[in-house]
């Protein structure tokens, strides 16, 4: 056996001084009586009168010397290098998303999670492990695996909420290969249950505990912020918002709008049950400023009651058509509102003056730097085309991307395409049997959008569906657009910001007023911030810009604040929400508090008998 | 002078009773105690030869006439008991509640009335002896008679308790100054560090017939001081420390128990009458049932 803390055993020192105190005279009341002698006989029967004697048959200071004998003992930490069986890993997983700041329960969601999570802290064995994932916008892991309980109760305490919306999946991803063919392995999951897709995890068969917060849902908000030129005023903007009532009660409210904090409009609002009502606001805006929406209702969740939008005032586009003569593509863009078209018949330079430049059918001598859209242009750095197809059916196209909104490939007909294999940069949106007929992408920071085919070899420009999509393209390459998307940040997502000067630092203000310093490498072209937990205005001022960022919540799950009692992966495997944890609750400390009590109590009866 | 010594009611219903002696008187003077020796009575004791001389009163005239010699006819003499009591009047006989010394008193004063009710001779021996208590008491060293009961309580009512004494001492005395031997009551507490022994063993052996009453007070018996004590001993002035808690009362207990029951196997083995008596029990109990159980009182 050895020690870990030997030092110790120097309290073996006070050991005398019990038997001291056995020795010691005890301060003593003077009687008289008749006569001692009855006393004396008494004595003399009774006990021995030599010390040493005396303490040989006093079983209550041998106990006490084993007593004290035993905790320095346990002091000095006794142990012995033996093998035990492995012990369960326990992956606790703690949402941190915004919905878990409801306070429908006492104080919030959160801290009843963080309470039950240390709870089952305290309940782990001496050869169980931890871990502690805090999963937000994105997983961090708060702890490593350890049996240490302090340094899992520290980790627990360090976690806080965000305004971020739930991606539980990540922390699954992360929580998989620890739990994986490991017996004994435990996911807890501490959260609500707005979970998102779990479907991957659907033949994983992980060992999942869900401990469920949350009763209800007394929860309104904004979940969708977007601001637009006004389609028929070009002077004002068109606010689009949409405002989601969770609860199962109709809802009275007031939506306001204020542009750079002042009042624009104050809307009576009444929501019926769990019904997400479409509002849109038209405001003047004489210069660049910040649109705020807030949803005038004290909640249970106050995080999605506010959410604001940079609006920039528009400028015209300046687009380059190089083309060798398209009259649908110049009348294309010439009908799209704020574009100031030039139409060349090749481009000598970069182009940079331009916004974006539309490459019709030609291979300019020089490759525009801007973006692009470019029209059966090959071979290019981009693509390379591998053959030709003659009339290739459309098979499919994606009208989710902002490119193809609104936009019908029916009754579109292609004489001749070019095929080309999807280079990695690219995202395929209209396909054909065999290969992309329309690809979009990011190539560094330049925006590429490349059709394999001559519009003018198709149906497509006889069709509703041409002028909308062109209309489509110059809203995505037009680089303010861009610019205006990146202001606008979902709560967790880092904030970047191109840089076209090299700066050393930076200072960003956040919405609680506080200030972070930024340094820079100075080769840096890009500013990445990530601290975004919490929604809000964040204020940056890098050399000579002064840029606003508004980090928003605006998610209908995170705002959908109802308790779900079973969390599902994928279509067959769910699991049901835990109230009774599963746990050794362990009694001995009790018992050995009431172990102690009883000496203590013992201690002092004795000491009464005998006064 | 207090309260009396005896109720008036004890005092009549003490009337009644006469000490029992086992041994025959033999003190000198006359008294109603059979005795060994012969003299005149209504006892009849034994017959001898006439010789020349012999009151012809005592002449058997009916035995003459059957067996025609002469003898004479003999009584059993009557003779006083002289009753000795031994008063202990230490210092340590002046605790308890009651105290000790004054429920001696009463018992000397009940045995000694009932003695001078059958006209026996009391004398009453206070120990420590003190000259100047024994210049008061010269006179009433020796009371006989029922007229003189008053006296005699007088007198015990006066004597203090006070000062070491002797056991063994005082009683070996007093058995040497007995003129005659006869009933010795002995009222201690026989707390005594020297012991008891010798000063019993003497009036034995001067043929006393001895009662001795144990008199401890409650306290005594079964204290109700608790804690870490330091004894002061009020005869020697000596100290004992102790520890005493209640946990160890039925020790304590055991222990005067083995004292009183050595003491009373000491009196038994020499045909002592022992009697144990708390300074609480009442008078009748002890005169009345015990000391008449134990045929002292009849």
């Amino acid at each position: 056996m050895n020690f870990l803390a030997p030092t110790a055993f120097a309290f073996a020192a006070v050991l005398p001084v019990v038997v001291l105190f056995y020795l010691l005279k005890r301060k003593r009341t003077v009687k008289l009586v008749s006569s001692t002698l009855l006393w004396q006989k008494f004595l003399a029967e009774s006990q021995a009168s030599a010390p040493f004697q005396r303490l040989r048959h006093n079983w209550l200071l041998v106990l006490q010397i084993l007593l004290l004998a035993l905790v320095i003992l346990a002091l000095a930490r006794p142990y012995f290098a033996g093998n035990v069986k492995g012990g369960r890993l326990l992956v606790a997983i703690l949402d941190a998303s915004a919905s878990m700041q409801s306070t429908d329960e006492t104080p919030s969601r959160f801290e009843q999670a963080r309470r039950a999570a240390l709870a089952l802290v305290d309940n782990l064995r001496d050869t169980d492990q931890m871990v502690v994932l805090l999963a937000a916008g994105h997983t961090e892991v708060k702890q490593s695996p350890t049996g240490n309980k302090a340094a899992l109760r520290r980790a627990l305490q360090s976690c806080a909420v965000s305004d971020a919306p739930t991606r539980l999946a990540e922390a699954f991803r992360l929580a998989q290969p620890l739990v994986k063919d490991r017996t004994g392995a435990e996911i807890h999951l501490y959260s609500d249950g707005a979970a998102g897709d779990l479907s991957e995890f659907e033949n994983e068969g992980l060992s999942v505990i869900f401990h469920q917060f949350g009763r209800r849902a007394e929860n309104a908000g904004i979940v969708t912020l977007d601001v637009r030129a006004h389609p028929e005023d070009p002077t004002r903007r068109a606010v689009f918002a949409s405002v989601m009532n969770a609860a199962t009660n109709p809802v009275q409210t007031e939506l306001d709008l204020l542009f750079n904090g002042a009042v624009v409009e104050a809307r009576p609002l009444t929501l019926a049950p769990r019904e997400t009502a479409a509002q849109v606001f038209t405001a003047a805006q004489t210069n660049d400023g910040i649109f705020t929406l807030r949803l005038m209702t004290p909640d249970d969740l106050a995080a999605d009651n506010q959410a604001s939008v940079v609006s920039l005032l528009p400028e015209p586009a300046k687009v380059l058509l190089v083309t060798r003569g398209n009259r649908f593509l110049e009348r294309a863009l010439a009908a799209v509102p704020n574009v100031s078209l030039t139409v060349a018949a090749d481009s000598a330079d970069d182009a940079r003056e331009f916004d974006f430049t539309v490459l019709d059918d030609v291979l300019p001598a020089e490759w525009p730097a801007n973006n692009v859209l470019a029209i059966r242009s090959a071979p290019t750095n981009w693509v390379e085309p591998a053959g030709r197809l003659d009339a290739p059916p459309i098979v499919d196209w994606k009208n989710t991307h902002p490119l193809l909104r609104f936009v019908n490939f029916d009754n579109v007909q292609i004489a001749e395409a070019l095929a080309v294999k999807t280079p990695p940069w690219a995202t395929p949106l209209v396909e054909s049997p065999t290969a992309p007929l329309l690809l979009a992408g990011e190539i560094g920071r330049q925006r590429v959008v490349w059709l394999a085919f001559d519009t003018l070899q198709s149906t497509w420009p006889l069709r509703i569906s041409f002028p909308i999509f062109i209309a489509n393209v110059v809203d995505w390459l037009n680089p303010a657009t861009a610019r205006a998307t990146q202001f606008q940040v979902r709560a967790g997502d880092p904030i970047r910001l191109a840089l076209t000067s090299p700066l050393t630092n930076a200072v960003m203000r956040l919405p609680d007023g506080s200030e972070r310093t930024l340094t820079l490498d100075p080769g840096a072209r890009e500013l990445v911030f990530g601290d975004t937990q919490r929604e809000g205005i964040y204020h940056l001022e890098a050399g000579t810009n002064r840029v606003d960022f508004c980090v928003n919540l605006l998610d209908a799950a995170e705002t959908d604040t109802t308790p779900k009692a079973e969390l599902r992966f994928g279509k067959y495997a769910k699991v049901q929400a835990a109230t009774a944890q599963p746990a050794n609750l362990e009694w001995w400390r009790w018992i050995a508090a009431a172990g102690l009590a009883v000496l203590m109590f013992e201690w002092w009866f004795y000491h009464r008998r005998t006064a | 002078m207090a309260t009396p010594l005896l109720s008036a009611e004890l005092l009549r219903r003490l009337e009644q009773f006469q000490l029992l002696a086992q041994r025959r008187a033999k003190s000198a003077a006359r008294g109603e105690r059979r005795s060994r020796a012969r003299g005149q009575s209504v006892e009849f004791a034994d017959y001898r030869n006439y010789v020349a001389g012999d009151d012809l009163r005592y002449l058997d005239w009916n035995l003459y006439g059957r067996l025609d010699r002469l003898f004479l006819k003999l009584y059993e003499e009557e003779r006083e008991l002289p009753v000795r009591i031994f008063l202990d009047a230490s210092e340590s006989m002046t605790f308890g509640e009651p105290v000790k010394f004054d429920f001696a008193r009463q018992v000397a004063a009940a045995v000694g009335y009932v003695a001078l009710c059958g006209f026996d001779r009391v004398s009453v021996v206070p120990f420590p002896h003190r000259a100047g208590e024994a210049l008061a008491r010269g006179a009433l060293r020796t009371v006989r008679g029922r007229k003189s009961a008053l006296t005699f309580f007088q007198h015990l009512q006066q004597l203090t308790a006070s000062g070491p004494a002797s056991l063994n001492e005082a009683l070996r005395r007093g058995a040497i100054e007995a003129r005659q031997a006869g009933l010795a009551l002995v009222l201690s507490d026989f707390l005594d560090p020297a012991g008891y022994e010798a000063g019993l063993t003497a009036l034995v052996a001067r043929g006393f017939q001895v009662d001795a009453v144990h008199v401890l007070a409650p306290e005594e018996l079964s204290p109700t001081t608790f804690g870490d004590l330091r004894l002061v001993d009020a005869e020697t002035g000596g100290q004992q420390e102790v520890t005493f808690g209640r946990y160890r009362l039925a020790a304590y207990r055991q222990t005067v128990s083995n004292y009183c029951q050595r003491l009373r196997e000491f009196c038994a083995a020499r045909g002592i009458n022992y009697f144990l008596a708390s300074s609480a029990t009442p008078l009748e109990e002890l005169l009345l049932r015990q000391l008449r159980a134990a045929e002292v009182l009849g």
